[in-house]
C-alpha cells in the first residue's frame, strides 16, 4: 500500500488488486487540523524552554504525521529547538527532540 | 608554530578552567535559572600562550558568539558553550543541526558542555592556520 495527500492536505492510501491496477483509494480517519497540531507542540516546547521567542515554526504533514519544528530565527546563533512527530489522527506526540 | 587542535584544547588547563566556570553559571541545577554560558579561545600568536573571555550569558537553549571580540597579537583558536538542560528530562546533549551549521560556518572548534562531559563541534582546528582574520577565519 501507499498513500498521497490530497488536495485537501488529506491522506489517502491506494489500493492495488489483484490485477496490479490500482483498485481505489480509502480516505483514512480523519486529520487534525494545522492550528490544533501546533497548539499541542506549542505547549509542549513552552514547558520545555518557557520563552520561544526565538524560534520560527515549520509544519508540513507528511506520510508518518505532522511534522513540527521549532528553528532559530538568527541563523548566526548556537543552539536548537524543539522537533515533533505528531500523529495526525490523534494528536499524540510519537517522537519528539529537544536540541540545545 | 601550529593552531591547536580540538583535542589539545581540550587538555589545555586555561579552556578546561573556563569552560568549567561556564558550566557552573549555565546553573544546569537550576530548572527556573539554567542557561547557556560560553565565550571563546584565543592563542597568542609571539608566545602560543592560550587565553580565554567570555560571551554575554545565552538564554535557556541559545547563546550569540559570532561576534568574538578581538585581542591584539592573538587569534581566536576555539570557542564553547554549554548545553546546561538534563539528558535526563529528554534533551539533547550533543551539537544541534544549528550549531554544526554555524560552528562550520565560524571555522573554529567548539566545545560544547553538557551533563555527560564535553561534544565537539565544527573543524577539528582553526580552519587556515594562521591566516585569515584575528577573529574567526
Amino acid at each position: 500500500m501507499r498513500g498521497i495527500l490530497d488536495d485537501r492536505g488529506c491522506y489517502v492510501e491506494e489500493g492495488i488488486g489483484a490485477t496490479g491496477m490500482t483498485a481505489a483509494t480509502i480516505p483514512t480517519s480523519p486529520q487534525l487540523a494545522s492550528d490544533e497540531v501546533l497548539r499541542i507542540a506549542r505547549l509542549d516546547a513552552e514547558r520545555a524552554y518557557r520563552d520561544l521567542r526565538a524560534y520560527r515554526i515549520e509544519i508540513a504533514l507528511e506520510i508518518d504525521g505532522w511534522h513540527v519544528d521549532f528553528e532559530l530565527k538568527d541563523p548566526t546563533r548556537n543552539g536548537g529547538g524543539a522537533h515533533y512527530l505528531i500523529d495526525s489522527a490523534s494528536g499524540v506526540i510519537l517522537r519528539k527532540r529537544y536540541e540545545q | 608554530m601550529e593552531v591547536p587542535t580540538a583535542a589539545e584544547l581540550l587538555n589545555d588547563g586555561t579552556a578546561r578552567q573556563v569552560i568549567d566556570a561556564a558550566w557552573i553559571d549555565s546553573r544546569s541545577d537550576d530548572p527556573h535559572l539554567r542557561h547557556e554560558e560560553g565565550g571563546w579561545i584565543y592563542m597568542d600568536i609571539v608566545t602560543g600562550a592560550i587565553t580565554a573571555l567570555r560571551a554575554t550569558r545565552g538564554n535557556r537553549a541559545e547563546i550569540d558568539l559570532h561576534l568574538p571580540p578581538e585581542i591584539a597579537g592573538s587569534l581566536v583558536v576555539g570557542k564553547f558553550h554549554t548545553h546546561p538542560n538534563p539528558t535526563a528530562d529528554g534533551w539533547e546533549p550533543g551539537p544541534s543541526g544549528s550549531d554544526l551549521a554555524v560552528d562550520d560556518m565560524h571555522g573554529v572548534p567548539d566545545l560544547i558542555r553538557a551533563d555527560d562531559g564535553i561534544h565537539l563541534s565544527g573543524p577539528p582546528q582553526r580552519r587556515g592556520g594562521l591566516s585569515g582574520n584575528a577573529g574567526y577565519p
